[in-house]
């Protein structure tokens, strides 16, 4: 019998070795699906047929002495915007629900050049975006630790897939933490490399200037092994930059002394007040860190509501230009939680975004002499994952989180499990680096992780248990008709100039978002002098 | 774009501009109308396309 929760390299380990078949491994993994999904809902699409014959072909390979290397026979999920040949790839939406694209994302084709093994698509927030949703053709993923809870998102799917034992490792992508929440709210590692490292060719796009693509697992090292595979060059990818790729792995066997770790423990206790388990769990990371030779000393940037503004006006800009001709046309198709994160994008105007393209190279550079001072920074994850009917979608739009900041600042970001709240439910906390220094961050993360034992505890599930019935959270606040007239009259009118043509709900979320995009756009500076220049420059097509 | 859109998107930059001035971008406003109209391909456009400007770390 296969373990459930066995990892990559453990796997890898004994299928090497020809003790565990690709096929025992795939055929295990199905079952659980099987016998757990129904409740969890992380998966909208399982490929067994596909991948029982990829284990029957992996396991020939592998016995004719073609052995891949550690992802070879390994199974895994896609968040379902990974473009997967043949199979369609949705956005968890009712918008693309029958889109099926011919060819593989980069880094599925990479994963299974690898001799990975892709078992199925995995539920995602819709195209990436907002929180969940009960109005899309698939139900939203549940949390494994506890059925009626959040699993964070958007890679809710691969979150909950990876915590719950059903695949050892999924791919994500994060914007504004969307491999990180999941990972912190489901007790697993999940890892945003610099922006450009991994391929976002093939990935159906929330912001082309924040998606990072990226992996969760159950330990560090898994994700040291995935990043082998993916990381590199993609002249598909109009971002991809060229680095030579570190060996990932043999990373992890550095110890932590003399490390200088920045501590941005501001973020947890000003900007975002943690409640007292985080920072009790904050502090006993803290104190590991420590004990295993690092130097720890607290530092500030920005507040985490400077970043988010930039990345709201230019991220949700982007999607609002990337899907509006289907608000145009098909408003209704999309989830109530998209529209209510989308439609206000219509308040930004083409000067806000590029002001905010300027500022966001201003706080790419201004992290310059800190990357001098430490070799890595250390901060919160969420606390415990909330009940998904306590979702609001306007709560987007109120305050910041604690994962945008590094999404701007394009920083390699890991989260990890530093403990479980008074609940029961996992925390996090998250190791960030110097851009393009995956193999400091996965270092500290890796030696946390072998001093601490949290990535042992794993989620019961029953079989035969039921998921809690859960009452869909309202759609409006209730704040729409606080607006006053000219705010009614800019938003009529910007949503008239952006063609869209919204019935009294889709206006009543425009509205209820506006007093916050307004807000953004007031804080957002513009004495920037003549040589600052914005965070996107120009770059020719890969073909010239 | 109506005169009294133009007038509250320039509030909303905090120019102050004279009336003949403002007389004269209501003047143009039909010609970015039309330009921004033709910036909306029938069918859309794949939601792929990148733009031409990506992100470019500073050379620091």
């Amino acid at each position: 019998m296969v373990p459930d929760f066995l990892t990559i390299a453990e796997a890898a380990a004994l299928i090497e070795k020809r003790e565990l078949s690709p096929v025992e491994l795939v055929e295990s993994r199905l079952d659980r699906i099987a016998r757990y999904d129904d409740r969890l809902h992380s998966f909208i699409r399982v490929l067994a047929d596909d991948a029982r014959a990829a284990a029957n072909a992996a396991e020939v390979e592998i016995a004719a002495g073609t052995y891949r290397g550690p992802l070879h026979g390994i199974p895994l999920g896609l968040k379902d915007i990974y473009e997967t040949a043949g199979v369609a790839t949705t956005g968890h939406s009712k918008v693309m629900q029958d889109h099926v694209p011919q060819k593989d994302a980069s880094s599925v084709q990479r994963l299974r050049e690898a001799g990975a093994i892709v078992v199925g698509k995995l539920a995602t927030h819709e195209f990436a975006l907002g929180g969940p949703s009960f109005d899309l053709p698939w139900p939203p993923a549940r949390n494994p630790w506890h059925l009626a809870h959040f699993t964070g998102g958007s890679s809710s799917g691969s979150g909950a897939a990876v915590a719950a034992g059903l695949v050892p490792m999924a791919l994500g992508s994060d914007t504004g933490g969307s491999i990180r929440g999941p990972a912190s709210l489901c007790g697993v590692v999940g890892l945003m490399p610099t922006f450009g490292l991994v391929s976002r060719a093939g990935v159906i796009p929330n912001s082309y200037t924040f998606d990072h693509c990226g992996p969760l697992a159950r330990s560090v090292e898994d994700c040291a092994l995935v990043m082998q595979a993916i990381a590199g060059f993609d002249p598909r990818d109009a971002g991809s930059i060229k680095r030579d790729i570190p060996d990932y792995r043999a990373a992890l066997q550095q110890d932590l002394q003399g490390l200088r770790i920045g501590v941005l423990r501001h973020n947890w206790e000003e900007d975002l007040p943690a409640s007292e388990d985080v920072r009790t769990a904050m502090e006993e990371a803290l104190h590991v860190l420590k004990s295993l030779g690092a130097e720890l000393e607290d530092c500030h940037v920005r507040s985490l509501q400077h970043y988010f503004d930039i990345k709201v006006i230019i991220a949700e800009t982007e999607i609002f230009s990337i899907h509006q001709p289907d608000l145009i046309a098909r408003p209704g198709d999309f989830g109530a939680d998209f529209r209510a994160r989308a439609l206000p994008a219509v308040l930004f105007t083409a000067n806000d975004y590029v002001q905010a393209t300027r500022e966001h190279r201003r706080m790419v550079a201004e992290m310059a002499p800190l990357y001098q001072r430490y070799d890595a920074f250390i901060t919160a994850g969420q606390g415990e994952a909330p009940r998904l009917e306590a979702h609001r979608s306007l709560t987007f739009w109120q305050r910041p989180n604690l994962f945008t900041a590094s999404n701007v600042t394009s920083q390699p970001a890991l989260e990890i499990c530093n403990g479980f709240g008074t609940h029961g439910l996992p925390l996090g906390m998250q190791v960030l680096g110097r851009p393009f220094d995956e193999v400091t961050v996965l270092r500290i993360g890796h030696a946390y992780q072998q001093a601490t034992s949290w990535q042992h505890q794993h989620p019961q599930l029953r079989a035969g248990a039921q998921a809690p019935v859960l009452t869909p959270p309202p759609i409006l606040a209730g704040t729409a008709d606080q607006a006053d007239a000219t705010t009614r009259e800019v938003c009529a009118q910007a949503a008239q100039r952006a063609g869209l043509r919204l019935n009294d709900e889709q206006f009543a979320q425009l509205l209820e978002g506006a007093p916050y995009a307004f807000g953004m756009v007031k804080r957002l500076r513009r004495d920037q002098g003549y040589a600052d220049e914005p965070a996107n420059v120009f770059s020719f097509p890969a073909s010239f | 774009m109506t005169r009294q859109e133009l007038d509250a998107a320039l509030a909303r930059l905090g120019l102050d501009v004279p009336a003949g001035e403002r007389d004269g971008i209501a003047a143009a406003v039909q010609y970015l109308d039309k330009m921004t109209a033709r910036l909306r391909p029938a069918g859309g456009r794949d939601v792929a396309a990148e733009p031409a400007h990506t992100v470019a770390f500073p050379k620091a």
